[in-house]
């Protein structure tokens, strides 16, 4: 970007990607053998950095068929509740796999947020509902590649799988800068160009990538560091991921890890994250889109919960059994629950007032459930819990203090999170 | 008979009757005598009331299900009902205005939610299904399981066959199978695909409903062409199949594109359509259409949101169950209290 922001300079802006993705093509020669890196990667020295996935679920899951089911009540729906392998703690029939694994999952029933449309609620719950202050503030994997930066590995800090077309996505940093945006991974796929021409040697790519840092310093020149640092950065991450090409590649997928995931959609992507984070990425979210069962919720969910149990179960399972879970955090959430009303269309509206976020994993206990909503499911009794006590529960999970470390937003310092709030302590280990 | 002949014969008027619930109901059916009205509700219950002529008075519910009761049926001499619920419970009561104490009562008839349930012609068989894909065959007078017939997709609608020993099972993914019950095999299938859709992430719509001419010469079945998931908008449409050689006679589309499903659909004893559908407030048709016709001679949503429709036996009166329940985010409270949906049954008159 222009230093002036008046001066859009588009013709220089497609030419630099264009450019970067020749470039970055070229790159590839210099191709490490996988094997080297992922020994490289110590199981200690993983277990020393904390890492995170956030699944979200677009439109808003309903709480009622997954994990706080009101069975036999007024607005209960058809569904059973299943006892899980923590005995007393119950959750949608339609989660027959995540019950087994309730051993190492937190929930918290207690969720009660102010926003009930998504425009307003995906933003503000991303962002961990700060106070305003007039600064546009980063989606959660933003916020993590920014406090925890990248891991040894030197992979992307924050990978974001999703349906659709990938590229990066600087809006999720706000104020952060672009640098902090989601590398998306469109449907699962690499970045588009990331392989090098055959045609190209490594001598040939040597002297492109010095071109490249020529044409770099002469673009920087009169623009924003921030902005030049951020397609420097772009470049940089292209450059490592060239050298986990691997994990890209279906055919060293194990088949039975297939099967445990499942071939749909949400299956491939969490299995893509979870070789995302043993490959060392800081921050993975995996997003699900179309959970917004206005009309037929309940067929809406017998659909799409049950796409959701059999992977989620899945990754749990091996985030244990890879000791990952010690150092992983997970949190499954979206921008709203759903009403207990079922409307004529048997649907369910938005509801932000009474809702469930279920986590596992780093600094959070394992086989609770915290917070409760009264007997039909409509509000919570007790002590409600916002989107900004659970982002101070997050950061202190992940080893960071949450209440005493800010921002430097141009030298003006700002809270990580709202500071009206504070951790939940009955969730953090 | 042509649509205007149609029209000004049976052009179903309001009588001014309805009696409410206050929670949301699945059905409203005439008993086969006309001397109840029998319905499932979202409340585990099952809701009754007396019919004297034009008198609809209340009486005690069944009690003993749980989740949804969805699905009711009658034996042929009005002496018992079957219901069965989303727990996979299926209970039989006797039709009578003081016993509220079911005769027998299975509740693992499935393994969760039972969406169909029939009672053969003679009255000696019941068959449910649901979602474990299984239909199962009772006999009824004692309850024992008599045969399992397993489907690859959740079953959503059943109808006994009046006069061949044939059972028919809608799916899911909008196919009719037809069972032959003296072989337990599987003879044919029926295309009603046009009522499904695998729509983004989801598996959408399926055959609601399905009902057979009392000749047995064509079958109706209900739900929404092309169904979306969402708001799961869509145009409520039945098909009708001629069932000597299976072939589609008629796809009965009405409405607009943001209605709901078609969740009844029933053959009046003159031969043409009667339908409802339900959806968002103020959406649901109700309509009459001959199969032959290319459009339905009476359509109105002037009372809307229907989700099932019972003639009586006189063919003279007409019970058109509406839901009540807006849809709407967030918190509404009326007078401080958050209120769940409720049903109005309605009593038209057929001239």
């Amino acid at each position: 970007m222009s230093a002036t922001p008046l001066c859009n300079s588009w013709e220089h802006r497609i030419s630099r990607r264009r450019w970067f993705g020749a470039a970055g093509t070229a790159a590839g020669l210099c191709c490490v053998p996988t094997a080297l890196f992922q020994t490289a990667l110590s199981e200690e020295l993983r277990a020393q950095e904390k890492q995170a996935i956030l699944i979200w679920l677009d439109g808003g899951m309903s709480q009622l068929e997954s994990w706080d089911p009101k069975p036999n009540t007024e607005f209960g729906g058809p569904f059973r509740a299943i006892p899980t392998s923590v005995p007393g703690v119950h959750v949608s029939e339609l989660l027959p796999k995540t019950s087994q694994q309730m051993h190492h999952l937190a929930l918290l029933r207690s969720v009660s947020t102010r926003d009930n449309s998504h425009s307003a609620g995906v933003a503000r719950i991303n962002r961990g509902d700060p106070k305003d202050r007039g600064v546009v503030y980063p989606y959660l994997g933003s916020a993590v590649a920014k406090l925890l930066g990248p891991t040894q590995s030197g992979l992307p800090p924050y990978v974001w799988i999703k349906p659709g077309g990938g590229g990066f996505k600087a809006s999720d940093a706000g104020f952060l800068g672009a640098k902090y945006g989601a590398l998306a991974l469109g449907d699962g796929k690499p970045p588009q160009n990331l392989l090098l021409p055959a045609e190209i040697s490594p001598e040939e790519n040597d002297l492109r990538l010095e071109l490249r840092a020529k044409f770099n310093q002469r673009y920087a020149a009169g623009r924003r560091r921030a902005w030049t640092d951020a397609d420097s950065h772009v470049f940089d991450i292209a450059q490592t991921l060239m050298q986990r090409l691997d994990l890209f590649d279906e055919s060293t997928v194990n088949e039975s890890d297939r099967c445990r995931y499942g071939t749909h959609e949400l299956g491939r992507h969490l299995l893509l994250a979870r070789r995302m984070l043993e490959a060392g990425v800081r921050f993975v979210k995996v997003n699900s889109y179309h959970w917004d069962s206005h009309g037929d919720n309940f067929n809406a969910s017998d659909s799409l919960v049950r796409q959701f149990d059999q992977p989620f179960a899945a990754l749990i399972e091996d985030l244990h059994q890879r000791s990952m879970l010690d150092h992983v955090l997970v949190i499954v959430m979206s921008e709203f629950g759903r009403t207990p009303k079922i409307n004529s269309h048997v649907g369910r509206d938005h509801w932000p007032e009474a809702w469930s976020i279920c986590m596992a994993g780093a600094g959070l206990r394992r086989g609770v459930v915290v917070g409760r909503t009264n007997d039909l499911g409509t509000f919570v009794e007790d002590q409600p819990h916002d989107i900004g006590h659970l982002f101070h529960t997050w950061f202190r999970a992940l080893g960071l203090n949450d209440e005493a470390m800010t921002y430097d937003n141009g030298g003006q310092p700002l809270p990580v999170a709202n500071e009206d709030c504070g951790p939940i302590a009955e969730l953090l280990a | 008979m042509s649509n205007d002949e149609l029209r000004s014969r049976f052009t179903p008027k309001p009588t001014g009757m309805t009696f409410d619930y206050h929670r949301q109901l699945w059905q409203a059916r005439f008993s086969p005598a006309g001397d109840y009205i029998i319905a499932p509700a979202y409340d585990a219950t099952v809701q009754r009331w007396k019919v004297t002529g034009t008198e609809f008075t209340m009486l005690a519910p069944y009690l003993g299900h749980h989740g949804w009761v969805q699905c009711v049926a009658f034996t042929p001499d009005n002496h018992r009902v079957l219901t069965a619920d989303s727990w996979g419970q299926l209970c039989c009561w006797p039709l009578s205005d003081d016993v509220i104490n079911p005769e027998w009562s299975n509740n693992e008839a499935h393994d969760g939610w039972i969406r169909a349930l029939a009672i053969s012609p003679d009255g000696t068989l019941a068959a449910t299904a649901g979602n474990d894909c299984c239909i199962r065959i009772w006999t009824l007078i004692d309850g024992k399981l008599r045969t399992e017939l397993k489907q690859p997709h959740k079953i959503f609608s059943l109808a006994f066959h009046p006069i061949e020993p044939m059972i028919l099972a809608g799916d899911l993914r909008g196919v009719i199978r037809q069972w032959d019950l003296m072989s337990n095999s599987e003879v044919r299938q029926f295309d009603a695909s046009a009522l499904y859709q695998f729509h983004n992430i989801q598996e959408c719509g399926g055959v609601r409903h399905i009902a057979v001419r009392s000749d047995g010469a064509q079958l109706v079945c209900g739900g929404q062409k092309t169904p979306q998931g969402g708001f799961a908008q869509g145009l409520p449409c039945a098909l009708v199949f001629d069932w000597a050689n299976g072939g589609l006679i008629q796809e009965m589309q009405v409405g607009t594109l943001d209605d709901g499903f078609a969740y009844d659909a029933c053959f009046h004893p003159q031969g043409f359509v009667m339908a409802c559908s339900c959806a968002f407030p103020g959406k649901g048709h109700v309509w009459f259409w001959q199969p032959g016709q290319d459009s339905a001679f009476y359509s109105s949503n002037e009372i809307p949101n229907g989700r099932s429709l019972s003639l009586h036996p006189d063919g003279r009166q007409l019970a058109l169950m509406v839901s009540l329940s807006a849809n709407g985010n967030g918190r509404v409270l009326e007078d401080g209290k958050y209120v769940g949906g409720s049903a109005k049954v309605h009593i038209l008159e057929l001239s």
